[in-house]
């Protein structure tokens, strides 16, 4: 492939000026066409799933986001504004939210977005026959819904559920044209039809996926860069889990963007003025660690304060992310409403002699090659993994062997493939494993830590009479600060217990080359095409 | 992807003899007279694995810091202190290299092992049974050559998970065809020999035949193939590390190295370049060492 | 003809064995799919149900009859994680690691072949040396780290070739370079050994004597006789070139079985596993088949005895 430099150098630096001295020049006006190639950082996945109810895979979801509009929008204040809806209504009980809905909007089929498509949708996601969708638990205590009118709908919850507002601004929520789930059912996932500004073409499972302006497109949500349809002609993605490959992909410019561009490589291309890096925190639960409270000695909190004491994460996070990532706090991201992050920054500090103090005063005394023994019993931890050095996240468990062994730990790292994780995680077979999970509200904690209707392969066993009635009272809960008071009661107990050990904030890295306007990351943290233009 | 096998005779079984011809041997100008072991050919290779197998067995000794020691300078360059720089821990890269020649060196050989243990008693069989058992064991030997090293190696990897034992499980398993089939060509060529049938005859047990007189004239050609084994079986278990089913240590052997290291080649060149050249260097030493064992056992059997 | 039927159906046994084997190890092998496919809020009886869907809780003997009736029929079932036919998964990938690995044989053999020929010419020189050091340079190195090198020097230094993908040819520069390289070595070491055979021949040495010019000599009988054992060795590297594949395709981030095999692994989609060894299977059978054919074209005395 010929590029631009190769031209340049060809014909003689003097006579052709590189594009690149246009750059610095005012904001220019957006041009049309043109197809973008973005390398998605999709990991070793066996295959796309492209049905927004059914993915908590963030890679899926940053791809569909431009697929499928949602309800409504998250501000960066992290309250909701109009998309789809225009308008709502809470009930008094907060049991019931009547929604007034856009009436321009049209599917990629054709079909009209009305009432009874927002109907079908939520129907789907809160189904009881055939596999439950990842979705679900984002309609929480779903009752139903009512058609008022073509452009009036009502929802109906068995009990106040404050996070829905926010659910319905995620992808997960994104609404598919009722017509396409008739004809294909959960097929959707490789046929997916939504009202987004781009539109599918093709895709090859694992390898890319093709889609298309959507010509029609006028329903952008309040606060985009502009209303009509998007600029880019074409959006390409392209799967490319290596992440050396990746970042060699954007600086020989085969692709125009990439995303996941590992901490090494953001400060080399921050520096290089032929490209550039948007980063942007991802509203998240951030990764964080968790000792499986259901085994021994795990159950006994102060063996889980020893083991925490033992950690020096400052140093973990600043040797492995090169000071590119902050260390986290609290288990929600800094800017999730009701983080604790302020709260919880500072609140515990490595003190390895205290840690081992705790261990020898339970009885774990230092046996071979320095690990401590208890009844002929070695103090063992098995972190179970499943997706390999994801985000250094193995790295990171490297890091911390090392230290924790200094007090008696021994830490081995157990790879397995999805499926016996999931099942390890049910059966509660091992001692240390860690998740993330993206999401807007702070309700993503009852995900983990609230043992009804959590699923059996939960990382986190939690099982705290308190913790589950502050998060019940969180979902139910209308005024803002007493919310927020209850979230902030949750987080502060896990830590405090250590029954959650967060580690960092995750920031979503984007490189672009200098050809690449327009394109910005949403307040979930998820990139937006529809802005994006190519220069030249 | 290294050696497979070591003979015309092993590929093609029924090309007739006379193709293999004879060669004299060309000596290097100028033609000094040397002792065969210190050729440049052997004394290098030889060199290197001695170091090599020093570092493995005595790594205390030779290595300037302690691998696992995490230090304040992460991926600094090559200098007086650090010589082949620092990894993304903080790790001096020099010692972990000589700490990992030993997962490295008993990957490859106990790979080797399983795969000429197992792969030597199903040729022994072969070639020793009668012709009904023989093309049986054929066949197997055939579907097991029929699926590909690495892909074979991913499926028993994957399932089995990653740890030093399965990687070495699963790389030996692999090469058990090969193995067997040089095992199997021996026994055939010495069972016809004339000594077999008087030994046969003056009462010696089927078993003490197989033990004294068949499986001595086995060894050379196994000890060749063993000898290239070690290249190819260290070179599997690199690309398992790379494909994400490596074994994660606090010593982890240069595939794994090899493997971490890839993702920082533009801004630490030497975290990834010496164990590779590491694991190159330890092929062609094993590979020169195998084919100046095979010149000297069976100058008929180069291919 | 005899003796093609009876190859073919030796064939048809070993890919019939081998789709046995790998059938019988994931059956053994630890890991349940279902869990897998069941997503992340299934409760224990959703998992059975799923289990029951993909058949997976009948007792192996079941299982295996059932894929060897469908089978028969062309129908290699339907993958586990995206609930595809798995011939339409297969179709869609084959080709291009088809393509990958045809043209990194075509390297090998080109540069194998050409340096062997011009090393054995040049014996013991300097050339020869240094050709002979080069090559056992490539064949022991690891295939990825040749592959990153090559990207780093012609993608993102000299920016002169693209670094993934498969869609063009100029996409297909760098992993086939890369994994040809590794693989001509030792076909360079064959055929050099193969022409210094025949160059100590009688009949070459007659020719020469009789004042036959040295390139004619080399072209009509060296050259023919030499190159007899390099097609043996070509079943062999196919074989190689496929496994060698799966590391240069993830590499390099191009479609093809080998990626889709390390994909599938990971989620134990087991109708897929099953299918792309199927297909690695019959490849390499049908070369290897192919090779033994032409062997006994190319040289009528093995024709006269096989």
């Amino acid at each position: 492939m010929i590029t631009r430099r190769h031209a340049t150098a060809l014909l003689g630096a003097p006579f052709i000026i590189p594009a690149r001295a246009f750059a610095q020049g005012p904001a220019a006006t957006p041009r049309p066409g043109g197809e973008l190639v973005f390398g998605l950082d999709g990991a070793a996945v066996a295959s796309f799933i492209l049905d927004p109810h059914d993915s908590g895979f963030a890679p899926h979801n940053r791809v569909f986001r431009s697929i499928y509009d949602s309800l409504v929008v998250l501000k960066p204040d992290q309250s909701v504004g109009p998309w789809l809806a225009t308008s709502w209504e809470i009930a008094p009980d907060r049991k019931s939210y009547t929604f007034k809905l856009r009436t321009d909007v049209t599917f990629h089929d054709g079909t009209k977005f009305d009432a009874e498509a927002v109907k079908v949708n939520l129907d789907r996601v809160a189904r009881r026959t055939g596999r439950p969708l990842t979705a679900q638990i984002d309609i929480g205590p779903y009752e139903g819904t009512d058609v008022l009118a073509p452009d009036t709908v009502r929802v109906r919850l068995s009990e106040p559920f404050t996070p829905l507002l926010r659910s319905l601004s995620k992808t997960t929520l994104g609404i598919i044209s009722p017509a396409a789930l008739a004809k294909h059912g959960d097929a959707i996932a490789q046929n997916p039809i939504g009202s987004g500004p781009f539109r599918f073409v093709s895709l090859v499972q694992g390898v890319e996926i093709k889609l298309e302006r959507n010509p029609d497109y006028r329903w952008a949500p309040q606060g985009a860069a502009h209303q009509g349809p998007a600029h880019l002609e074409r959006l390409t993605f392209k799967n490319v889990p290596e992440e050396s490959t990746r970042v060699a992909a954007v600086q020989s410019r085969q692709v125009h963007a990439a995303d996941g561009i590992p901490p090494q490589n953001v400060v080399s291309l921050k520096s290089n003025p032929s490209f550039r890096v948007l980063e942007k925190e991802l509203l998240n639960l951030n990764y964080t660690l968790y000792l499986n409270s259901r085994k021994t000695p795990w159950d006994d909190e102060e063996i889980r304060q020893a083991f925490r004491l033992s950690l020096d994460l400052d140093a973990a996070v600043r040797v492995i992310y090169l000071g590119t990532t902050p260390r986290a706090w609290a288990p929600l991201s800094p800017s999730i409403f009701a983080s604790a992050e302020k709260q919880l920054a500072g609140s515990w500090k490595p003190d390895l002699e205290r840690a081992k103090q705790i261990l020898d005063a339970k009885g774990w005394k230092p046996g071979a090659r320095g690990i401590r023994e208890k009844d002929g019993k070695r103090l063992t931890v098995s972190f179970a993994d499943t997706q390999g050095n994801r985000e250094k996240r193995l790295d990171v468990i490297q890091f911390i062997r090392r230290q924790i062994a200094r007090s008696g730990f021994d830490l081995s790292i157990d790879s397995q493939p999805n499926a016996t994780y999931r099942q390890k995680l049910t059966d509660g077979d091992f001692d240390l494993s860690g998740a993330s999970q993206f999401a807007p509200d702070p309700d993503v904690l009852s995900r983990l830590h609230l043992p009804d209707g959590r699923t059996p392969a939960s990382v986190a066993k939690t099982d705290d009479a308190e913790i589950s009635q502050w998060l019940r009272d969180g979902q139910r809960e209308g005024d803002v600060e007493k919310r927020e008071e209850l979230y902030v009661n949750v987080q502060r107990k896990l830590v405090e217990k250590v029954l959650a050990i967060p580690v960092y904030v995750l920031l979503y890295t984007i490189a672009t080359t200098d050809q690449v306007q327009g394109l910005t990351i949403d307040t979930h943290g998820f990139p937006e095409f529809h802005g994006a233009w190519l220069k030249g | 992807m290294g050696e497979r096998l070591a003979s015309l005779d092993d590929i093609a079984p029924d090309l007739p003899a006379r193709r293999i011809a004879t060669r004299w041997r060309w000596s290097r100008r100028p033609r000094l007279l040397v002792p065969s072991w210190l050729r440049p050919g052997i004394a290098l290779p030889l060199a290197v694995m001695a170091a090599m197998l020093a570092c493995a067995i005595v790594p205390d000794w030779i290595a300037p810091f302690d691998p696992t020691d995490m230090g304040d300078a992460i991926l600094s360059p090559p200098d007086a202190v650090h010589w082949f720089g620092t990894d993304h821990f903080g790790r001096d890269v020099l010692s972990l290299m000589i700490y990992g020649a030993r997962q490295s060196l008993l990957m490859g050989a106990c790979a080797v092992f399983v795969g000429g243990l197992v792969g030597g008693l199903i040729g022994l069989a072969a070639g020793y049974a009668g012709r009904r058992a023989d093309t049986v064991l054929m066949r197997l030997l055939d579907i097991w050559m029929s699926v590909p090293d690495i892909l074979l190696a991913i499926i028993i990897a994957a399932a089995l998970g990653a740890s030093l034992t399965n990687t070495i499980l699963a790389v030996g398993l692999v090469t058990v065809p090969r193995y067997a089939r040089v095992m199997r060509a021996q026994v055939l060529t010495v069972r016809s020999r004339n000594f077999i049938e008087a030994a046969r005859a003056s009462g010696c047990s089927e078993a003490s035949i197989v033990l004294r007189h068949v499986l001595p004239h086995t060894l050379s050609p196994m000890l060749v193939m063993a000898t290239l084994g070690v290249g190819s079986s260290i070179l599997i278990g690199a690309a398992l590390s790379f494909i994400g089913l490596g074994v994660i240590d606090d010593r982890p052997d240069w595939g794994f190295l090899l493997s971490q290291g890839r993702n920082y080649l533009t801004v630490a060149w030497w975290f990834a370049s010496l164990p590779g050249l590491a694991i190159t260097a330890l092929v062609i030493s094993v590979n020169m060492l195998g084919d100046a064992l095979r010149d000297r056992f069976d100058p008929r059997m180069r291919t | 003809m005899r003796f093609v039927l009876h190859r073919l159906a030796a064939a048809a046994l070993v890919v019939f064995g081998t789709v046995t084997l790998i059938f019988a190890a994931l059956y053994l092998l630890p890991g349940d799919p279902a869990v897998l496919v069941a997503g992340e809020n299934a409760t224990e009886e959703s998992i059975a149900r799923i289990r029951e869907l993909l058949g997976t809780d009948r007792p192996f003997w079941a299982q295996y009859a059932d894929y060897l009736a469908g089978l028969a029929q062309g129908d290699l079932g339907m993958s586990f994680a995206t609930q595809e036919p798995v011939t339409v998964r297969l179709w869609a990938q084959f080709p291009s690691t088809i393509a990958l690995t045809l043209f990194a044989s075509v390297v090998a053999m080109v540069a194998g072949v050409l340096l062997g020929i011009v090393a054995a010419v040049n014996r013991g020189g300097w050339i020869d040396h240094a050709i002979q050091s080069v090559m056992l340079f490539f064949t022991s190195m690891p295939s990825f780290w040749l592959g990153i090198l090559l990207i780093l020097l012609f993608s993102v230094t000299l920016q002169w070739l693209p670094a993934i993908g498969s869609g063009s040819f100029a996409q297909l520069i760098l992993p086939m370079a890369c994994l040809g390289l590794v693989a001509s070595g030792r076909l360079m070491r064959m055929v050099r050994n193969s022409v210094l055979d025949v160059l100590d021949e009688q009949f070459v040495v007659t020719a020469r004597a009789k004042g036959m010019p040295h390139r004619l000599v080399l072209f009509r009988h060296v050259l023919r006789n030499a190159l007899i054992p390099v097609v043996t060795l070509l079943g062999i590297l196919v074989g190689e070139l496929l496994s060698g594949a799966v590391v240069v395709e993830t590499l390099f981030a191009r479609q093809g079985i080998g990626r889709l095999l390390v994909d599938a692994v990971g989620v134990k989609d087991i109708p897929v596993i099953q299918g792309a060894v199927l297909l690695a299977s019959i490849s390499f059978v049908l070369i290897n088949l192919l090779v033994d054919l032409s062997y006994s074209v190319i040289d009528p005395r093995v024709r006269a005895e096989g």
